[in-house]
């Protein structure tokens, strides 16, 4: 399953409401949850919550992809939720974070989620790609973005 | 192995689509008596990717690095299996790098005819970052490539080989 199968409507919060990190991750959780996708909050929470205590998954350019391995899912889910105003999700440049890529994998299903990651990773080098995601008022119009159909 | 195909490779990621092609490579193997190989390839590249794009912490590439060779022994043994209960023999290997790159050079390296992989993704993109790593292989590999649909006839002719 790629990246872009994952990504829809029911995935995707836009505007976040959040102000903080701990917040931001909880409303992107809660995402999930209300999309069938996941349904214990707190374990989920804290496996994103440890992973962050390591090192901030905030990355330049105002993107953060908050990633965790926990048993709580079956197989590899995102959420993905803009904040226009943006988070100081203690990101590598000192920058508000304001487009966010939650992702989950199964701790036996690496593959998919390195996959993902990447894929993630490859679109940070377009920066006219993410001021478009970024600007984006709705869940359709960032699938729109996404998808060709 | 006189016909037009005599070595066949099928590459093994993990997915329902990979353990599906490797069905329908199991089958199609015995039915033209060709060899057949699988490859799994551990994905080095993107783990040097995300840490150079910092999503990864050094301490998280290593874990995940061993993860997916775990990955990669588990995933090759279930494939030995779905050949040896067919009475087919079964190259398996893993190897690391990158994984559309790793998939060509063992199509040029070993002399294969035809590469066969999963069923791609249903969603077509309009980004070129989210072709997935079979879907570069199958534009870039130098034989052709066979794309394996419809699970449920494929287990189909897998069970009813004897």
């Amino acid at each position: 399953m790629a990246l872009v199968d994952l990504i829809r409507p029911e995935v995707i919060k836009v505007p976040l409401v959040s102000s903080t990190k701990p917040e931001v991750i909880r409303e992107l959780v809660e995402v999930l949850r209300d999309a069938g996708k996941i349904s214990d909050v707190d374990l989920v929470y804290d496996a994103l919550m440890k992973r962050e205590s390591l090192g901030s998954t905030g990355l330049e350019q105002g993107i953060a992809v908050p990633h965790a391995k926990t048993p709580a899912v079956n197989s590899l889910t995102v959420a993905l939720g803009i904040s226009p105003k943006g988070i100081d999700f203690q990101a590598i440049d000192g920058e508000a974070s304001k487009l966010f890529f939650l992702l989950l994998a199964p701790p036996d299903q690496s593959g998919p989620h390195i996959e993902a990651l990447a894929d993630i990773a490859r679109l940070t080098k377009s920066q006219a790609f993410f001021r478009t995601l970024a600007s984006a008022t709705t869940p359709d119009e960032v699938v729109e973005l996404f998808t060709e159909d | 192995m006189n016909g037009p195909i005599k070595k066949i490779l099928v590459y093994v990621d993990g997915t329902e689509g990979s353990i599906t092609a490797t069905q329908y490579a199991v089958v199609l193997s015995r039915a033209i008596r060709a060899e057949l190989s699988a490859l799994y390839v551990i994905n080095t590249r993107a783990l040097a990717d995300l840490l150079k794009a910092r999503i990864f912490i050094k301490a998280e590439e290593e874990e995940y690095k061993q993860d997916l060779e775990a990955d990669a022994g588990r995933y090759l043994n279930h494939v030995r299996s779905l050949a040896r209960k067919k009475g087919l023999a079964i190259e398996a290997v893993s190897v690391s790098g990158s994984v559309h790159q790793e998939i060509k050079s063992y199509v040029q390296d070993h002399d294969i005819d035809l590469l066969i992989i999963g069923e791609l993704s249903h969603v077509r993109s309009r980004r070129d970052e989210f072709y997935n790593e079979a879907e570069r292989a199958m534009r870039s590999v130098s034989c052709s490539v066979l794309i394996v649909k419809d699970e449920d006839q494929v287990w189909e002719l897998y069970d009813a080989l004897k």
